[in-house]
């Protein structure tokens, strides 16, 4: 195998995992800022409802994580982290950089999506308390295709890295 | 214009506006429902009322001691704190000075007449202001008010208090569509204008009962953006029973359902009723998700609450039968 391809395989599947943990950490500080500014509204006149926006107010954060999570699984799979070093192919560090960006792009738009979600249910909760477990289920919805994405991107590193996979990928 | 044209979903607004809406989010909870004031209503002692307006924006208000005929400066002042915190708080002044220019022009109106006295809360215009336009000074009058009062404003303490009246009702009317104009949103324009168009029918169907000729109209009260025609031939034709045509659309057919009733209770019928419609229209804006419409509607509810709550205490204060103020209550948005 060409060593400049591998040093391009490595490029690509390192520059997937910046992807994937800088759109997500990015869309989880938009989606808490949007859900935020509701919250900081509602408190101004009911200081009492802070405990139960709290969570609405936290659930697009969770994104940032679940990118930050691809990103060190692709380190450990491929060895940057822990030593045993892969020789990935250049097929195999495209598609690991596809992946990175696929799920960068989906946390990206369901933690903004999952701010304004939460924002709606921070304005129903404001006007009728005892609706707080309903309200929630909004932007937990939103949640779910995020966990989908992180989990898609789980399998993908993991079958990505297998030595079947990098000589299948192999140039 | 359909009800989704005009509330299209501004996710994009909550950057800006998300603070404020949240707020109005809990202030909208505090509304008072029909059922209130239908109870208010029929209370005849004092103390039943005092305890129940304690479930109202003016419970903060309502301090032992504080005489009854104080009531409505007190509401009206109730209504003005909170426009005037929500202005403060919003990323654009325009939708709480809809309702806060009122009294700006009230104050102008008694400083066109000569009057040393301006009882009304001022909104974007200061007292001092006032005082210096009733000693014949103009040049402090803020950029949006001149445009509003437009060529006639420096002449218009000349003339006699007829005409200074026609000059600041139309400058009002046009400072409504100017600040509307500003505001990006279908919904709080449509409100606008009709609510302008009400006004003006109100001000022409008014003066002719009093035997007024309209024909000063066109000059001092015009003109009124797309609807100068309109007034134009309503002025022409001279007979409100046939302006209905002319205005067309919802509130032409307010007109012509409110001519169908007794001639003593015409105008002010049509005053209710075109009120109601401005309100219902207004009430869609809590459909939107931020944005300056849920600040306008959550105030045109807070107003039409407010003229309740005054009828309602100020009529039963007075003896006036229950019945008859249930008729006279304006739509509520709780």
């Amino acid at each position: 195998m060409n060593p400049e391809w591998i040093e391009f395989g490595r490029g690509f599947c390192y520059g997937g995992a910046g992807l994937a943990f800088g759109l997500a950490g990015a869309g989880s500080a938009w989606g808490i800022a949007i859900a935020s500014h509701s919250a900081a509204g509602v408190m101004r006149e009911k200081p009492e409802l802070f405990g139960r926006m709290l969570v609405m107010i936290a659930l697009p954060g969770t994104q940032g994580f679940y990118g930050f999570i691809s990103a060190i699984l692709m380190m450990t799979q491929t060895g940057l982290i822990g030593g045993n070093v892969l020789k990935i192919t250049l097929g195999t560090g495209l598609a690991l950089f596809f992946v990175g960006l696929g799920e960068g792009l989906a946390l990206l738009v369901s933690a903004i999506k999952q701010g304004e979600a939460s924002a709606a249910g921070i304005s129903l909760l404001a006007r009728r308390p005892e609706a707080a477990g309903r309200a929630i289920l909004f932007p937990a919805f939103v949640e779910t295709y995020a966990v989908v994405s992180l989990l898609a991107t789980i399998l993908f590193i993991i079958f990505l890295t297998q030595p079947v996979a990098l000589q299948f990928l192999g140039s | 214009m359909r009800l989704m044209d005009r509330v299209i979903p501004r996710i994009g607004n909550y950057p800006d506006w998300g603070f404020i809406c949240g707020r109005i989010s809990v202030l909208e909870g505090k509304l008072l429902s029909r059922d209130f004031f239908q109870a208010l209503v029929a209370m005849t002692h004092y103390d039943d009322i005092l305890q129940h307006l304690q479930d109202s924006f003016l419970r903060e208000y309502l301090v032992p001691g504080s005489p009854w005929e104080d009531f409505t400066a007190l509401a009206d002042r109730s209504f003005y704190d909170l426009a005037v915190s929500l202005r403060r708080e919003s990323p654009s002044p325009a939708p709480a000075n809809l309702f806060l220019c009122q009294g700006d022009y009230l104050n102008l109106k008694n400083a066109l007449s000569g009057l040393k006295d301006f009882p009304f809360l001022s909104g974007e215009i200061s007292l001092e202001i006032i005082q210096a336009i009733a000693d014949g000074k103009f040049a402090d009058l803020p950029p949006v008010f001149r445009e509003a009062v437009g060529a006639a404003g420096p002449e218009a303490s000349k003339v006699d208090p007829d005409v200074s009246d026609m000059v600041v009702d139309g400058a009002y009317l046009r400072h409504l569509l100017l600040i509307a104009g500003e505001i990006d949103s279908p919904l709080i324009r449509a409100c606008i204008h009709d609510r302008v168009l009400i006004k003006a029918v109100s001000v022409l169907w008014r003066a002719l009962r009093q035997g007024c000729p309209l024909k000063p109209y066109r000059q001092y009260f015009l003109p009124l953006g797309e609807y100068s025609s309109v007034v134009d031939e309503m002025i022409d034709i001279g007979n409100p029973d046939g302006w209905p045509m002319v205005i067309g659309a919802d509130v032409g057919d307010i007109l012509g359902e409110v001519l169908q009733w007794p001639y003593n209770e015409q105008v002010s019928r049509f005053a209710l009723l075109g009120v109601n419609h401005c309100i219902r229209l207004a009430a869609d804006g809590r459909m939107q998700t931020a944005g300056p419409e849920r600040v306008f509607a959550f105030l045109t509810g807070l107003h039409a609450e407010t003229q309740n709550l005054k009828l309602a205490v100020s009529g039963r204060l007075n003896g006036i039968e229950p019945a008859l103020l249930k008729e006279r209550l304006r739509e509520v948005y709780g």
